[in-house]
């Protein structure tokens, strides 16, 4: 075997591909359940419908794709193999089983520790614990030194604690052993796994993926490094103080403060690498990210609204954090999402095919197989259904919430028709 | 090293090895820059051909030496086929020919 190649390297189909049938059925519910419940999006930001949406979003769906893809890019940023696919296999079970239990909580939440929550919040624990030890001996078998491995190992590492603290925090509706408000700690809970997970996670990976698909050498690999710096030192301080009583409100403030230099370094980064990019043509799947990092940039904006408060801005409570999560979870992630699927899913599934017939027989190539027109058919729809629930918060107009409710619909359905599409192709031969 | 001159019996692999795309850009290899080196001797009859990829954790690399292997070993079953990949020089995005940045664009 030749040095430095990683297509040896890559997992099983097998590994990859349940999580790619898995996660767009997530969506798809999730969304589903929006529309039946829309309404929520206008009143506080924690009741059952909403929570229910977000954690069926953050875990169904981005977790879900994210463990899938990583087990596939794991091998691209860290040049060596996965430590273990029954690891892998392991996680998937024991985290779809305690999601089926955690939804079932959410659903019928009532501010009351539940079985379903003991249960699911244990089996997920389990899942992420399972593959937190595979991620980290697999970065440790990896002599590669770069910035993407420091990104994704701290992130698995956040993940673990995230998901720890959502199950003492409900633990804790019976038992009331937190120190403080357990809304503090919900508050650090959703810090710590939307940027201590999802936002280093995709910045780490981002970090290879983006020049690599753009075809970019000279990047800014200082902006990441000092992001890196950044953001570890806020989520840590948010972490910190959730445990100290009276911690003056400046602390908190500079912590987020620093979150935001480094997501703005973040998008610096990704910046540079648009500007430089020999492939000037984005195709659909980089076109759909290039929308998520500017959702993201407005997502920036919602979060230092939220700093505000709804009052002095004229909304109800919870607005605001609704629009910024909103913008994050459903604008950023997801957009990231249906975009790098096609920068990613085909690969895995050309190779499986294709891989022994290249230079025998002429064979197509990953983009061909998946759908172009019905990527960016759902790139229209998603972008229009950010639009509406966005102005639907802002103008408080129901009507609006429920066609982008209609749209995500939509948009999970033909994502998941090109994605089943890619998984049940049929191996074709060019003549 | 990367080869500046080519003798014709050359040139007629490298026009064999415009056949080898990079799956994800969807242009050829040499058009990309990636073929650095192509030594046909007719008396050893041997043909080795130095390559390299735009990243080291290219993952579908390995696909690409296969598929310039298996075309070289078909049109030239008489030769034997050496494909060495290589890092030195890195390559970078301005050895891309004038065909093949615009074919990125098309």
């Amino acid at each position: 075997m030749q040095a430095g190649l990683s297509t040896k390297n890559a997992p099983s189909i097998w590994v990859v591909a349940p999580h790619f049938l898995l996660g767009p059925v997530s969506f798809l519910l999730a969304s589903l359940y929006l529309l039946a419940n829309y309404g929520a999006l206008l009143g506080y930001h924690i009741n059952a419908p909403i929570l229910t949406v977000l954690h069926l979003m953050i875990l169904g769906w981005v977790t879900m794709i994210i463990f899938g893809a990583l087990y596939q890019l794991i091998p691209v940023v860290m040049e060596v193999k996965l430590f273990s696919e029954t690891l892998a296999y392991i996680t998937l079970a024991g985290f779809v089983s305690g999601l089926f239990f955690l939804i079932a909580a959410f659903m019928g939440y009532e501010f009351q520790l539940t079985n379903n929550f003991v249960i699911g919040g244990t089996l997920i624990i389990v899942a992420v614990l399972v593959f937190t030890v595979n991620t980290l001996i697999t970065a440790l078998k990896s002599e590669k030194k770069n910035v993407s491995k420091l990104y994704i190992v701290s992130s698995t590492i956040y993940l673990l604690l995230t998901v720890m603290m959502g199950l003492f925090i409900v633990l804790n509706l019976k038992y009331a052993w937190l120190p403080k408000a357990h809304t503090e700690f919900l508050e650090t809970h959703v810090v710590i796994g939307l940027v201590g997970w999802f936002l280093m996670l995709v910045i780490g990976v981002a970090a290879t993926l983006m020049p690599m698909f753009l075809i970019v050498h000279k990047t800014r690999k200082d902006f990441l490094r000092w992001g890196f710096y950044l953001i570890n030192a806020g989520v840590i301080t948010i972490f910190a103080i959730t445990f100290i009583n009276q911690v003056p409100v400046i602390v908190s403030f500079i912590a987020y403060l620093l979150i935001l230099s480094g997501l703005v370094l973040f998008l610096l980064f990704n910046y540079d690498v648009f500007s430089h990019r020999m492939r000037k043509k984005l195709d659909v799947g980089m076109r759909l990210s290039a929308i998520a990092l500017v959702i993201l940039s407005l997502s920036v904006i919602s979060f230092i609204l939220v700093y505000f408060g709804n009052s002095t801005l004229g909304f109800p409570a919870g607005r605001v954090e609704i629009m910024a999560g909103l913008l994050l979870v459903y604008g950023f992630f997801t957009g990231l999402i249906l975009g790098q699927t096609y920068k990613t899913l085909p690969f895995i599934i050309w190779l499986f095919y294709y891989q022994k017939l290249v230079g025998r027989q002429k064979t197509p190539l990953p983009a061909d197989l998946y759908s172009d027109r019905l990527a960016t058919i759902h790139m229209y729809s998603f972008a229009l259904s950010v639009l509406l629930f966005v102005a639907g918060l802002l103008f408080s107009l129901e009507v609006l919430l429920e066609l982008g409710a209609v749209a995500m619909v939509f948009t999970s359905i033909v994502y998941g028709v090109n994605v089943y599409r890619m998984i049940f192709h049929k191996k074709q031969i060019i003549k | 090293m990367i080869q500046k001159n080519f003798t014709d019996e050359e040139l007629k692999v490298v026009e064999v090895l415009k056949q080898v795309p990079d799956p994800e850009v969807g242009v050829n290899i040499v058009d990309l820059g990636l073929v650095y080196t192509v030594i046909k001797d007719d008396e050893k009859k041997t043909l080795t051909v130095d390559v390299t990829l735009s990243t080291p954790g290219c993952p579908v690399g390995d696909t690409i030496i296969q598929h310039i292997q298996t075309i070289l070993e078909v049109t030239y079953p008489e030769y034997n086929v050496t494909v060495n990949l290589v890092w030195e020089p890195q390559w970078t995005p301005d050895m891309i020919t004038e065909q093949g940045q615009m074919e990125l664009n098309q």
